[in-house]
């Protein structure tokens, strides 16, 4: 068996094993849902659940790659990552390992969501809607996994990651276009949610909605998702133990 | 020439000048070792650079300068090499508490690519005597368990070479008896350990050869025998009330300050005990307790890198707390 796949299969057995992780990853994207959703006292859209749902899956997809660095951190201090290391396959592998089980996990609760919404009253996905919405996800995983990992790698501590997982998830999600449109924007956060990647993702899957295919935004994140595994896989390479 | 000499067959680490340093800090220096198929032990306090050595052996850490080999594999150039043939069981006891017992083997089974690891698997359980609770979670088993299962992990693909980093840290008197056994019996089918700790009497009892490390520096490399008769005397060791101002005796040498007493190196111990007695009543000095015995490793440890002139009572003192934190 590839040494990716076995990395991957122990992270999502510890997962589901752990079960409030668990119950926690799928519980807390539907509470987002229910109440940002159904909650919020909207004017623009008479159906905000549709308008909302693709900035609630890459919101999941965000949470889920940190909380995957986070994995990353606690093998390092709990001596794993050392263990790893010292085993023939590459040192890289650990990473895809990691990169690979994000994505899993995301896509799971991506599907969780996407069923939810649809109860909830959104419209329904094409086969190829949905073909292309995971398809961005997957590509957004692997993103941010990356950068999670090299941060992790960085900062080399449990509590320091954790804050620094704080500061970026609030400030990169609000900034994005996940919550309303460019038009309904105050005019100073306009450029900085153009140029925000949380936007790519979500304006994509928007896209594909009304049956276009997005390839500005699907071409960004590849090329931005391949220089982050390069500096991913770099940092890697280099980490001292 | 020298290391031409040494780099044969026989030996399956071999280093040539081995060094690490941070910034200022030279963690090892100028190490040089040949481990053939014995139990290796390699002997310091905290922070003298074991683990360094072994990070650097294992292919996780550059060496600042020098090289070495491990299984004829040069540790720069051939790290994958390096890595298929041995196994790492570092200090931490990190086994996935979620997965059961024989799931934490299997995984290390299929990373380090066995054949057939479900049967390799069950063999190495079977060996290290956890086939019984191989179905339960890691999580429930006990501090020698857990170290028997990374033992287990670590050689379901039959290493040629196996380091161990302290692997008795933390477990009672019967895992750490249990532990050394299981490494004496890998010694005898072969197998090379390379064994790190700062328990004197473990490597004296089970190690076939030791090297004495301080600051990053071999200090003596021997067999537990030959280290202690660097010290062909007895040891007395006498507690006492009052100051000690030095006695004069022939045949009976001061060596050190052990906590609360005054250690002495005696030629003929027997004759020296009313000897050193009558000498410190002499000098108004009241004795409490005297003992005395053949010199241990601990003694050597002691003799080798603690009696430079600068360090006083206080500073071996401490050294020994940090050498023997054992309650």
């Amino acid at each position: 068996m590839n040494p990716i796949l076995v990395y991957c299969r122990r992270d999502l057995i510890r997962w589901f094993r752990g079960k409030w992780g668990f119950i926690s990853a799928m519980v807390m994207p539907a509470a987002w849902l229910l109440f940002v959703g159904l909650a919020l006292p909207i004017s623009f859209t008479d159906n905000y659940i549709d308008f909302v749902t693709p900035g609630i899956l890459v919101m999941t997809i965000l949470s889920a790659s940190l909380a995957g660095g986070g994995l990353l951190i606690l093998d390092r201090m709990l001596g794993f990552f050392n263990k790893f290391l010292a085993l023939p396959p590459p040192r890289e592998s650990i990473l895809f390992g990691k990169i690979l089980v994000i994505s899993i996990r995301g896509i799971i609760q991506s599907t969780i969501i996407l069923c939810f919404a649809f109860l909830l009253g959104a419209k329904l996905y094409t086969p190829s809607q949905l073909a292309g919405t995971y398809l961005i996800l997957f590509i957004f995983g692997a993103l941010l996994a990356s950068a999670a990992a090299s941060i992790a790698i960085y900062l080399d501590d449990h509590d320091q990651y954790a804050a620094a997982n704080a500061m970026i998830t609030m400030p990169l999600f609000f900034s994005s276009s996940a919550m309303m449109p460019y038009e309904q924007m105050p005019s100073w956060l306009v450029p900085v949610a153009h140029i925000n990647p949380l936007s790519f993702a979500i304006d994509g899957i928007r896209i594909f909605q009304t049956g276009e295919i997005p390839l500005t935004q699907i071409g960004f994140l590849s090329i931005l998702c391949v220089f982050i595994i390069g500096v991913a896989v770099h940092v890697f390479r280099k980490v001292q133990v | 020439m020298e290391k031409e000499a040494k780099n044969d067959a026989r030996y399956s680490i071999v280093t040539y000048d081995l060094t690490k340093k941070y910034g200022d800090l030279c963690a090892v220096n100028q190490v040089n070792l040949s481990v053939g198929t014995e139990i290796f032990g390699i002997l310091g306090p905290n922070g003298s650079g074991k683990t360094t050595t072994v990070l650097m052996l294992t292919t996780l850490l550059e060496p600042t300068q020098g090289t070495a080999e491990v299984c004829g594999y040069n540790i720069h150039t051939e790290p994958r090499k390096v890595r298929e043939s041995i196994s790492y069981v570092p200090q931490d006891m990190a086994v996935d508490v979620r997965l059961t017992g024989r799931e934490n083997v299997h995984m290390f089974a299929e990373l380090y690519g066995v054949q057939n690891p479900a049967e390799r698997s069950e063999e190495v359980l079977r060996i290290l005597e956890l086939s019984d609770r191989a179905d339960e979670y890691a999580k429930v088993y006990s501090g020698g368990m857990r170290r028997r299962l990374e033992l287990a992990q670590a050689l379901v693909h039959n290493p040629k070479v196996l380091f161990l980093d302290e692997p008795t840290v933390g477990l009672d008197v019967a895992a750490r008896k249990k532990i050394w056994e299981h490494i004496k019996k890998l010694r005898n089918a072969g197998m090379t350990i390379f064994v790190t700790t700062h328990y004197m009497d473990e490597a004296d009892k089970y190690c076939d050869r030791v090297a004495i490390i301080d600051h990053g520096t071999i200090k003596a490399i021997d067999t537990p025998e030959n280290l202690k008769k660097i010290i062909s005397q007895d040891v007395i060791s006498v507690s006492v009330t009052g100051p000690y101002t030095g006695v004069d005796l022939p045949g009976v040498r001061f060596a050190f300050f052990e906590d609360e007493s005054i250690v002495f190196y005696a030629d003929s111990g027997d004759e020296a005990l009313p000897q050193i007695k009558d000498a410190l009543s002499a000098n108004g000095v009241t004795v409490t307790a005297m003992s005395l015995r053949k010199p241990s490793l601990d003694d050597v440890f002691l003799h080798l890198v603690g009696t430079e002139e600068d360090k006083g009572p206080f500073n071996l003192s401490t050294f020994r707390n940090m050498t023997r934190r054992r309650g």
